[in-house]
């Protein structure tokens, strides 16, 4: 009828009334949506590197990939170019070499090895009139030693090392660049090549690459190979070349950029690690205020070694602690004592037990400073590594502290903190809460109070958790807390047996907690 | 001749000591000894124990052992006993020994010393925090990267869709990365078709149509 086909067609016109449901549901696609210009055939041809072997079988046919894996060289063509005698082709089998070893997914690193290129590769280092094979032939080896042991020994076992440490002066920065990358790696290998590469010179070569018009991504890179330099132990580098590093470390503490201060950091937690004299050589370079600075630095990277580095410092002598209490490490410490990340947490309560196993005046200055409620929000809230570190923190400071500084602590709430922790499996912690627990007493002993001191322990619910360790399956755990029991909870009672608060001889105050002093 | 005891093993916590050292505290159970052994003590200086045996032809060997540590006590029947680490033996050969046999008041002084003094107190490195360390090698990248599934990453969520080259294809946000790219609309539905239908779910509106009475 005429008058349907009129009536169709108006509301046809409408925007949405009337329409193929399809139809509209395609358009919305295509116009709603808001997309980055890419340059998409561009980018999907831009598959580098693949070999048709390390892919799995569809994405192997597809035609993307196919055409793209024609576009680098087959390994053998890359052998040929390397090894010819022609420039261009070296450079260009090295090219090729070097974008297999870049790609992102499984490099053929043992592929390269094994088809005997590194000598090659190291040959072409030491050719200063051809910079871009250099270049090359320094970022392949840079990505073989980045891999396993044995793919860093090829490259020094080759002959790159003496070859890359001429490199650092070369007047191309980034050919410079790309040989201190190198030469970190193959000092992250270990102790044993980090040594040789400084029986090489490698550090004064190293440190004349700072300058004030150095940028800043040579200098990341240059911070990351010194921080390899600081590395490991057994043994640990030779002072000489710490002392070398040091005040060009300290240099780059005093920058902003948070990769530097990252890496920098971490270089000192390396140099601190270790015994007193070596902590002495960092705290004489006075660097501590800075790194209690960058306790609070925003960026996680920089504060977590920050942090790890005046742990090993308050680790050291009362004199190197002390070191860090005066630089504020105090102040900073119950914020990080709280933070989100559990393993700063714990590494925070461990610096603060380390304090607290000091002398009475650097107790003192804990309990001025307030890190008790944070000590013992950590006993309750702490994940299990947290809180074995707080009550280490507790035992020490019970074991230092003098008589009020105990009452300070108990009045805190750090003694209900530790019993709660009576029942965890961990044996050794169990006997560092009963070693604080004994300490405890000695000071209410000092006070002739050891009698209220244990009600309290009772009423927190501490004699029965002692009572059970007498059954427990560590020999020394047993006999501590039978040890604690008989000498305070005593009194002739049979062991074992709860004691009920009708029972002659003990007045159960509910409120002992509360008006509790020594 | 070495005493061969067949451990039945009770571990302990792995434990550190105030001396920064890692300890691990293994319980060895004695299994009955030869029976032709019996082991006999004779005192000597310092850290050294005797052991003499005697063996079926009655020929005595003496050998001397050298404590190297005390790693643990316990109590056995009424007789203390302390875990012996032996110099120049591993950790496997580590035995338990009377502390009437012993000779070596300094080693178990410094082990009971380790195990209840806390004031000493300074304790080195918390230990594991390995995985927050800097790297120890790093490898360069390609300056112009993988595209789409082929970085490797899971994919996240699409954010948006086009047919502009000729097929559809997504833009697609992968985890632990802010680079999205495109993907073939294809790979997408067979790798991660939740993640396309969620797409398209979000995008659905629901429509009403005219009615009879409506059109009129």
């Amino acid at each position: 009828m005429p008058t349907k086909n009129v009536v169709d067609e108006r509301i046809s016109k409408f925007k949405n009334k009337g329409k193929d449901p399809a139809k509209l549901r395609e358009k919305r696609i295509s116009e709603c949506v808001e997309l980055r210009k890419v340059h998409k055939n561009e980018s999907f041809l831009k598959r580098r590197n693949l070999t048709l072997s390390s892919l799995p079988d569809e994405e192997a046919l597809s035609s993307d990939y196919i055409s793209n894996a024609m576009v680098t060289l087959p390994i053998e063509d890359i052998i040929r170019d390397v090894n010819s005698d022609c420039k261009e082709s070296q450079t260009r089998g090295c090219q090729a070499a070097r974008k297999l070893l870049s790609q992102e997914r499984n490099p053929p690193l043992k592929e390269i090895v094994d088809a005997g290129l590194l000598s090659r590769f190291v040959t072409f280092l030491c050719m200063d009139d051809e910079p871009n094979l250099q270049f090359e032939a320094a970022w392949a080896l840079t990505n073989i030693a980045s891999g396993t042991s044995w793919h860093t020994q090829q490259v020094v076992d080759h002959g790159a090392v003496p070859a890359f440490i001429a490199l650092l002066a070369s007047p191309m920065l980034h050919i410079s660049e790309q040989a201190v990358w190198a030469l970190g790696n193959i000092a992250g290998d270990g102790a044993a090549y980090r040594d040789i590469l400084i029986e090489c010179n490698v550090v004064p070569a190293l440190l004349a690459r700072i300058a004030p018009d150095t940028p800043v991504g040579y200098l990341r890179n240059l911070t990351w190979t010194l921080s390899n330099l600081c590395r490991n132990k057994n043994p640990f580098p030779p002072v000489s070349a710490v002392q070398q590093v040091l005040p060009s470390l300290i240099q780059l503490l005093h920058l902003g950029d948070k990769d530097i201060l990252s890496d920098s950091c971490w270089a000192i937690s390396y140099l601190s690690d270790g015994d007193n004299g070596r902590i002495d050589v960092v705290v004489k370079t006075g660097i501590v205020s800075r790194l209690v600075e960058l306790m609070s630095h925003e960026e996680l990277s920089v504060a977590t070694p920050a942090l790890r580095s005046i742990g090993n410092i308050v680790s050291g002598s009362d004199l190197q602690t002390q070191v860090a209490v005066d630089a504020g490490v105090l102040k900073v410490l119950p914020q990080l004592m709280r933070h989100p990340k559990a393993s700063v947490q714990k590494e925070a309560a461990w610096a603060l037990s380390n304090i607290a196993a000091g002398p009475c005046r650097q107790i003192q200055q804990l309990i001025t400073c307030g890190l008790l409620p944070p000590l013992v929000e950590q006993l309750r809230n702490g994940d299990f590594k947290t809180q074995r570190e707080a009550v280490w923190a507790v035992t020490n400071f019970t074991s230092g502290g003098t008589v009020e500084q105990v009452v300070n602590l108990v009045q805190s709430g750090a003694l209900e903190g530790i019993i709660n922790l009576l029942q965890v499996k961990d044996a050794k912690v169990i006997l560092v809460i009963m070693e604080a627990i004994n300490n405890i007493f000695l000071a209410a002993e000092k006070l002739g109070e050891t009698e209220k001191l244990s009600l309290l322990i009772e009423e927190l619910g501490g004699l029965d958790r002692i009572e059970m360790l007498q059954n427990h399956e560590n020999d020394m755990v047993y006999q501590a807390a039978h040890a604690l029991i008989e000498k305070y909870f005593g009194d002739g009672e049979v062991v074992g047996v709860k004691v009920d608060s009708t029972d002659d001889g003990f007045v159960f105050n509910a409120d002992v907690q509360g008006t509790f002093d020594f | 001749m070495i005493p061969v005891f067949l451990p039945s093993c009770n571990a302990l916590d792995v434990d550190q000591d105030p001396a920064g050292s890692q300890v691990y505290l293994m319980s060895m159970s004695l299994t009955t000894e030869p029976p032709d052994d019996v082991p006999a003590v004779t005192e000597e200086p310092e850290s050294k124990m005797t052991v003499v045996e005697k063996d079926k032809k009655e020929e005595e060997e003496e050998e001397e052992y050298v404590v190297e540590r005390v790693l643990n006590r316990r109590v056995v029947k009424g007789r203390v006993e302390y875990l012996l680490k032996w110099k120049g033996f591993s950790g496997e050969n580590n035995t338990w020994e009377p502390d009437d046999n012993l000779d070596c008041p300094d080693l178990i002084a410094e082990f009971l010393q380790s195990q209840t003094s806390a004031h000493d107190g300074k304790r080195k490195t918390a230990g594991d925090a390995e995985g927050d360390e800097s790297k120890t090698k790093k490898k360069k990248d390609d300056t112009e990267k993988l595209r789409g599934f082929a970085r490797g990453l899971d994919p996240e969520r699409i954010i948006g869709a086009t047919d502009s080259t000729g097929e559809l294809v997504f833009l697609m946000k992968w985890k632990n990365s802010d680079e999205a790219d495109l993907v073939p609309a294809k790979e997408a539905n067979g790798k991660c078709p939740q993640v396309v239908i969620s797409f398209y779910e979000e995008r659905l509106t629901w429509h009403s149509y005219p009615t009879e009475d409506e059109k009129n």
